[in-house]
């Protein structure tokens, strides 16, 4: 008797749940070890479920035939609509195919896909290039100007040098700019970026005026090398928003870090993605623009996104976003604080 | 060839490619300051580059050394940075802290390849893999910043120089030093009758070796600091990477362990025979390796005053290649803690050059690769010659 209850219980459990109507949208991302992701999972997660819909996710761990299987199984699990942060812009072709086969929209998050169908969404990394320039020309219009660019394998590091380009060629072909070092950096890593800028400060006698810098660890590599020559007063710029150069922004010794902020990307994610899966047509996404820039040329609907200057003036974005904690971007900085550390803003 | 002249020709080389190189920069790449840039360069391969022969030369390799040093580095920031309250004892509670951390992951991975029996490249590929995640996981990737302030002297920062006085001591102190010990030798061989070489040979060569380390002390004090003539004096990350050069010649070649570990590399079978303790001597040059990681690791964090997840990527290789070039036999056995300092050089000296002259780094990368591989043949080809 008890036997027949139980079976029976376990017979109506592995029976399929009935699906609700609530839309399902699936997530593959590439990799969870790096800390950024986190902030963008928390953040389309919940823009997703104050939108109604279920969030599905899997991690592929840096492989990319494990990123191939996962989207197989998201497909199988009836997604409505798939947001992919591809490991391999490439080799993720096959699975994006399955998914547009079985009539599934796919958002690229992040990193471009040059596939057809596809709905690119990212932040601009052209224009990460463009906000650094024009800060760091605002502070020295004229003088020798430094590059120190990202990895020459890494196709971003072209991005965010064009983008720098636009802006300061015309005054590079004026002459009111000299360019007395451009160089890449392996790996965009900080230690060569300080042996790089060491010699290039060799080279020039220390006559550099301003240094545009492609990331904020290898900006951090630069201001050490220019301390060790006595140089405080050169402005140096950053990207990525790093919990360091925040505070290096505080303490006056990096001039602006572009911090892009992923919560709005997750956001712009779930609202494209609910909005595909309830049937939009790609080209009437609000915001929508036609994206050709990519490595192959092959044209994607696109949304870019602004990414944001934080300089010692606008501080406060950072933190009001959650982005950092007050300790840890205000130390060091009692003896002359920025708007945002200023200690009346401490008290209740 | 005899490892006197080995060096000889390494130093003729050297001199020539600084020559070049001085001629191409119009003056610049020979002045004090960029003397003393190569020197702070080269310190943290150069200081990796000593454990590493010990490693070569017992018939091992060590793959970790790069992970390792960017693990036991964030230890060392996040130790003076977050973890440990603020107070006089911060500091030297973090760095002893690394150094220990540095000797005990060393140790560990000499006992799985001595004791475990598996060979050292998959140990220590392990490690590469496992130490770097460590890193990560300190900190979960985020930069560690600002350290403490004295920390920063250890990184020939605007600060982190001798002086001239003490520089002028230390210098003196060495030359006083190696002029006592060879007469010290030299009178030692006389008396017990082992032939020694002709007094005006021995005289030049030490007159010659002084002269080289007055000179060094005489540029670093001709650098001065920004906008006045206060001279900067040795930096002291160069002062480390003597300390360590000269501490590793003299265990390789005038204690126990040093004679042991060229005995086992020369033959482990024959080693064991005589009763050496092989394994002992495998754990020992592993932690031996650990500890200098984590010297680099100080070293690296005091240069940047912070500490990345990825510092000392491909640091491992580039110390394997200052060996190598420096005339460590890959097969073990044979190699000199001297030449790998001076193949460190040698590699930087490349380095830094080409980015004076504006090469871009893809073709910099070529060039040391070629140089790298036309050294070791030339090496060989001139061993070869001179063994026939």
């Amino acid at each position: 008797m008890r036997w027949t209850a139980l079976a029976a219980a376990l017979l109506l459990w592995l029976a399929p749940a009935a699906r609700g109507d609530e839309l399902r949208v699936g997530v593959s991302w590439s990799n969870f070890q790096e800390e950024r992701w986190k902030t963008d999972e928390a953040a389309l997660r919940e823009a997703l479920s104050r939108r109604g819909a279920r969030y599905l996710s899997t991690d592929a761990q840096s492989s990319t035939e494990k990123q191939l299987a996962d989207v197989e199984s998201l497909v199988v699990r009836g997604v409505d609509a798939l947001v992919i942060v591809a490991q391999d812009a490439h080799a993720i072709g096959p699975a994006v195919a399955l998914a547009r086969a079985e009539g599934i929209p796919v958002v690229a998050y992040d990193r471009l896909v040059e596939a057809p169908g596809v709905f690119y969404l990212s932040f601009d990394n052209r224009e990460v290039g463009r906000v650094q320039a024009r800060t760091i020309h605002a502070l020295r219009p004229r003088g020798r100007y430094v590059f120190i660019k990202g990895a020459a394998q890494d196709p971003n590091s072209d991005f965010v040098h064009a983008g720098q380009l636009d802006v300061l060629q015309p005054a590079i072909d004026r002459g009111d700019i000299q360019v007395v070092g451009d160089q890449f950096v392996d790996g965009w890593l900080p230690d060569v970026a300080q042996r790089v800028m060491e010699q290039i400060l060799t080279a020039a006698g220390n006559g550099v005026d301003a240094v545009v810098c492609s990331n904020d660890a290898m900006a951090g590599a630069v201001i050490a090398a220019l301390r060790a020559q006595g140089l405080t007063d050169v402005p140096v710029s950053g990207q990525d928003g790093d919990k360091a150069a925040l505070n290096r922004v505080a303490r006056g010794l990096q001039a602006v870090s572009v911090w892009k902020d992923s919560r709005a990307l997750g956001e712009r994610a779930a609202e494209v993605a609910t909005a595909l899966a309830r049937g939009t047509r790609p080209d009437a996404v609000p915001g929508r623009i036609a994206f050709a820039g990519g490595p192959r040329g092959a044209t994607v609907d696109a949304i870019l996104l602004e990414p944001t200057p934080v300089t010692r003036d606008n501080l406060h974005v950072v933190l009001e976003a959650g982005w950092i904690e007050r300790g840890a971007l205000c130390r060091g900085t009692r003896r002359d604080p920025p708007p945002a550390c200023e200690p009346s803003e401490a008290m209740p | 060839m005899s490892a006197d002249r080995r060096t000889l020709v390494t130093l003729a080389v050297l001199a020539m490619m600084w020559l070049v190189l001085n001629r191409l920069t119009d003056g610049v790449f020979l002045t004090p300051r960029n003397l003393a840039n190569l020197a702070v360069q080269s310190s943290v391969v150069g200081i990796l580059a000593c454990g590493m022969v010990l490693v070569i030369v017992a018939r091992h390799i060590d793959l970790s050394v790069g992970s390792l040093l960017g693990f036991t580095g964030m230890v060392v920031a996040a130790l003076q940075a977050e973890w440990l309250p603020e107070s006089g004892w911060t500091w030297p509670v973090a760095l002893i802290g690394a150094l220990l951390l540095g000797a005990a992951l060393g140790a560990w991975q000499g006992a799985w390849v001595a004791y475990g029996r598996l060979p050292a490249f998959v140990v220590t590929l392990a490690g590469l893999l496992a130490f770097r995640g460590a890193a990560w996981l300190v900190s979960d990737g985020r930069t560690v910043s600002p350290l403490l302030p004295q920390h920063a002297l250890l990184g020939g920062g605007i600060e982190g120089f001798v002086g001239a006085r003490w520089s002028w001591i230390l210098g003196a102190l060495g030359v006083a030093a190696l002029v006592g010990l060879r007469t010290r030798a030299r009178a030692r061989r006389i008396r017990v009758g082992v032939p020694v070489r002709p007094l005006p040979a021995e005289v030049f060569e030490l007159a010659s070796v002084c002269a080289g380390i007055l000179a060094f002390v005489a540029v670093m004090n001709a650098y001065t600091l920004p906008r006045s003539d206060v001279a900067r004096g040795i930096p002291v990350p160069v002062l480390i990477l003597i300390a360590v050069a000269v501490g590793l010649s003299v265990l390789a070649r005038s204690t126990r362990f040093g004679r042991h570990v060229f005995a086992v590399g020369g033959s482990p079978q024959a080693a064991e025979r005589v009763g050496i303790d092989v394994r002992r001597v495998s754990v020992g040059v592993f932690a031996l390796m650990g500890v200098l990681c984590a010297v680099a690791g100080i070293v690296t964090t005091a240069r940047l005053e912070a500490a990345t997840s990825s510092m000392g990527t491909l640091a491992e290789l580039q110390a394997i290649a200052a060996a190598v070039l420096g005339g460590t036999s890959l097969a073990g056995g044979v190699g000199s803690v001297g030449g790998a300092v001076l193949g460190a050089i040698v590699m930087q000296t490349l380095d830094n050059g080409m980015v004076l002259l504006g090469i871009s780094s893809p073709a910099r990368q070529i060039c040391i690769g070629g140089v790298l591989l036309v050294a070791v043949w030339l090496d060989g080809a001139l061993r070869r010659r001179a063994e026939r």
